[in-house]
């Protein structure tokens, strides 16, 4: 089988060519080389939450792999056959275990049977999908492709202190269907998920006030969530945007040394801003849907503006399976995307 | 395959400390190397005050939840005084020395971030002693507090030696970045230079012997006895370093100078001797001139360095001696080695690091550095300074860059040139006249010695066997015209020289040409003269 060279500078160039590469090979059993991983950053090279996902890769697919140091420049992975099972994947530095989940899935969704992941590491960090945001947005999506993702919160795991738990199950898709997303179907009831673990007293007030002068919505669409479970101390403002057909999520991070009205404002912000436009696809879940489509039965969606990474992945599923990716420019900056797929 | 990397420190009482969810908002050094995105430990030597075990526990189960693959040893130490330093010094010593350290397979790193300053001072004193094998590394706070960040580390190895400064303060700023065994000087050849660079990587590393080859003159005791001075910085090396030339060793005498011989062992043996292995006991030797040493010799040395004993002459108790080998020779051994001379099993014992050193001719750009260098060594030893005049110094570098300047003794004759020009320099001032004066002496040396050794070798280097066939008045005759074609630039500038005398007269039109006439008659070319 010819050998896909990638060139890890390009698009995005950070750790999300890396990611769909892997979850692309594993799931296609195509092998590839990377180059220049990271070129352009400040720390170029592997960095341990890439070398995790290389691994865990590697783990679901009996992948030879070549390459798998810290520092690293250069990655070689020949994927094996995807191996259906029970695997515990750790990630260390607090570092996303919802982006290791990104990059074994994939391959899971198309092995013999289903599989149990035990996923340890952050759970919520700002730079990656929230637990929630896949629970709530992406699996249910995996379920109209016709496989079926389901996650469980064992422990939440928020930057610094980590060693969050999750328990995923993933069954493949026998019978894969096209997933079609043009419209958003009627609106349900809108929450407002907030946890505060470890930190002072008043902060899920002072975020809902602040949620509210945005917002407008009544008491009852409040939620605190208990994150006493936590090793250390995390803020996460989670607003749930239901609609029939696509329920979005927006994530704010609490962080030190910002205020907490300022987390809350800002995330109210983005959710208003999703109420106010029509794709039903906000840009986190475009990053999500194009590769395992591309590997199930294909189908269309609208999107709001795609992101670089929804891109760069636009990108990696073209160089693994040819041109199977259309995008359709719909005004306003909404592009639909139509994918080809491989069932 | 990178090798797993080791961290040991201390658990620091106050700097890690924290036992509710508010330490997270500090920087917790131990922690911190654990947080590190480019940094992956496999393995936590923790040292735990007996009083610290809750806090201990907490620091596991965070650095269990940051890194899984991270696997945890705690050590228990106590620590009556941890002000204390020999108290505290002797502790950490124990447990270095309780540690089985492979360092072939492991890579070490010492934590000194944590601890009192005592027990840091120790820690970095058990590294730079090599008790702890290790490299080592220090934690710093993040710079910006606001963003999320696990704060800065730096890996420090005390073999590199920048950190000498370290270790040396009185060394002059200038020298800081250059490599101890240059002595000062700032070399620029870049192949001399990365010799010197390998040189003291192993001279470090390794306390194998050594070997150094190369011309007379090239500096070869100056290396051994630098490598020495390194060494001894480094605490390689407890004892003195003992220096012996073994061309000046003949007989029952060079048995007895090397290996002692008891009371009356031979006539004259009034006195029972040490010998200088016996000298050289936890210190090192430098034998120079290896090559020249006898059979015997050779045969005792070679037990010494296998077994660590010997027998002074006239003994039957053998004498023991731990002493670290430098050898150094101009001769070509293996072909000692052939022609029965050298043992080849001694070779293979002192061979193991073998360092050609190139001569002066084959690093000219060093001869400006060097002559920094040796009027700088003028005016210590004598308290005189000297300087060059400007024209004095273009001419000297011109002389001593030439083709024609063999520079036979290498750095031997250049310092002695510059002891003498600095000698007769009018008012501490070099000029011209002076060096003109050196230049000639130099060249009437340099072309007696060539005479004195013979110089008809050359026949046999250029004519091989044939050589033997010519007859003594020919073969002078050649030698001399061989002697000038090698040191002409072109065959038309040997043939003026050669012919000079008719040439004047008879203004003769092709020097060359005649040149070339001759060469022919023995069947040579220009080209197989330049070989």
């Amino acid at each position: 089988m010819t050998k896909i060279r990638i060139d890890g500078r390009r698009g995005e160039g950070g750790g999300q060519i890396l990611r769909s590469s892997l979850a692309l090979a594993a799931a296609t059993g195509t092998p590839f080389e990377i180059t220049n991983i990271r070129g352009g950053r400040k720390r170029p090279g592997l960095l341990r939450q890439h070398l995790t996902a290389v691994r865990a890769a590697a783990a679901v697919c009996g992948a030879r792999i070549e390459g798998d140091e810290i520092g690293s420049s250069g990655v070689k992975f020949e994927p094996g056959e995807v191996r259906a099972g029970e695997y515990e994947f750790s990630v260390g530095t607090a570092g996303s275990a919802m982006l290791v989940l990104q990059t074994v899935l994939p391959p899971l969704l198309r092995a013999a049977g289903p599989s149990e992941l035990r996923l340890g590491g952050g759970t919520h960090n700002p730079s990656a999908p929230a637990f929630e945001f896949l629970a709530r947005t992406f699996a249910p999506m995996v379920g109209r492709m016709g496989g079926e993702l389901a996650l469980e919160l064992v422990r939440p795991g928020f930057y610094p202190a980590g060693g969050g738990e999750v328990n995923v199950r993933i069954v493949p898709a026998v019978d894969p269907r096209p997933l079609v997303l043009e419209e958003r179907g009627p609106e349900g009831r809108h929450v407002v998920e907030i946890g505060a673990a470890h930190l002072p007293a008043g902060i899920a007030d002072r975020e809902w006030k602040a949620v509210q002068r945005v917002l407008h919505w009544s008491p009852d669409a409040r939620v605190d969530v208990d994150f006493s479970e936590s090793r250390g101390p995390g803020n996460v403002l989670t607003i749930v945007l239901a609609h029939e057909h696509v329920t979005e999520v927006v994530t704010g991070f609490g962080a030190k040394g910002v205020p907490a009205e300022r987390v809350a404002r800002r995330a109210a912000g983005v959710a208003k801003r999703y109420l106010a436009a029509r794709a039903p696809v906000g840009m986190h879940l475009a990053d999500q849907l194009l590769v395992p489509m591309a590997l199930l039965a294909g189908g269309h969606f609208d999107a709001l503006p795609p992101s670089l990474h929804t891109t760069t992945n636009v990108d990696v599923v073209r160089m693994f399976l040819g041109d199977v990716v259309e995008s359709e420019d719909l005004g306003r900056g909404d592009v639909r995307f139509s994918v080809r797929g491989r069932v | 395959m990178v090798k797993p990397k080791i961290l040991l420190g201390l658990l620091g009482q106050a700097v890690d400390g924290g036992l509710d969810e508010s330490r997270w908002e500090r920087w917790r050094p131990t922690v911190s190397l654990f947080q590190q995105e480019d940094l992956v430990i496999d393995r936590l030597e923790l040292l735990v005050q007996r009083s610290e075990h809750r806090l201990a526990k907490v620091i596991e189960e965070d650095i269990s939840a940051l890194s899984p693959e991270t696997e945890i040893r705690r050590h228990q130490v106590h620590f009556d005084d941890p002000w204390d330093f020999a108290e505290v010094y002797a502790v950490l010593r124990d447990f270095a020395d309780g540690l089985a350290f492979d360092a072939e397979r492991e890579d070490y790193l010492v934590h000194i971030t944590t601890g009192t300053h005592v027990a840091q001072i120790c820690m970095f004193l058990l590294t730079e002693t090599r008790h702890l094998p290790a490299r080592l590394v220090q934690t710093a706070p993040p710079r910006r507090k606001r963003k999320p960040d696990p704060g800065q580390y730096a890996i420090i190895d005390l073999d590199l030696s920048r950190y000498d400064q370290l270790a040396a303060r009185f060394a002059a700023e200038r020298e800081g970045t250059i490599s101890f065994l240059k002595a000062g000087i700032e070399t620029r050849s870049a192949t001399f230079n990365e010799r010197i660079d390998e040189i003291e990587r192993v001279a470090i590393r390794s306390t194998a012997p050594i070997l150094l080859t190369g011309p007379t003159g090239v500096g070869k005791t100056r290396l051994a006895h630098r490598i020495y001075e390194l060494r001894r910085r480094q605490h390689l090396v407890a004892g003195g370093f003992v220096e012996v030339n073994c061309a000046t060793l003949r007989g029952d005498q060079a048995m007895s100078a090397l290996f002692g011989h008891e009371r009356g062992a031979f006539t004259g043996a009034l006195e029972r001797r040490e010998g200088l292995l016996r000298t050289a006991d936890g210190g090192l030797l430098f034998l120079d001139e290896v090559g020249e040493l006898g059979l015997d010799e050779q045969a005792m040395l070679l037990r010494a360095l296998e077994e660590g004993t010997f027998l002074p002459l006239g003994s039957d108790a053998p004498a023991s001696s731990s002493f670290q080998l430098i050898c150094g020779t101009n001769r070509n051994l293996a072909e000692r080695v052939r022609d029965g001379e050298f043992r080849e099993d001694l070779l293979a014992r002192i061979d193991l690091w073998t360092f050609p050193l190139p001569a002066l001719r084959e690093r000219l750009e060093d001869v400006e550095p060097n002559l920094e260098y040796e009027l700088e060594r003028y005016a210590r030893d004598t308290g005189r300074r000297v300087t060059f005049n400007r024209e004095a110094r273009a001419r000297f570098l011109d002389f001593a860059t030439a083709p024609t300047s063999t520079w036979k003794a290498n750095f031997r004759d250049f310092s002695a040139a510059l002891t003498r020009m600095a000698t007769l320099a009018p008012g501490g001032r070099i000029n011209a006249e002076v060096v003109t004066a050196e230049a000639e002496r130099l060249r009437g040396q340099w072309s007696d010695l060539e005479r004195s050794r013979g110089s008809d070798a050359i026949v046999e280097e250029v004519l091989g066997d044939r050589a033997a066939e010519l007859d003594r008045f020919d073969r002078v005759q050649l030698a001399e015209v061989l002697h000038q074609c090698r040191g002409a630039r072109s065959m038309s500038a040997a043939g003026r020289e050669l012919f000079a005398q008719s040439r004047a007269r008879k203004k003769s039109k092709n020097d060359a040409d005649r040149l070339a006439k001759y060469l022919a008659r023995f069947g040579l070319t220009w080209t197989d003269v330049r070989e």
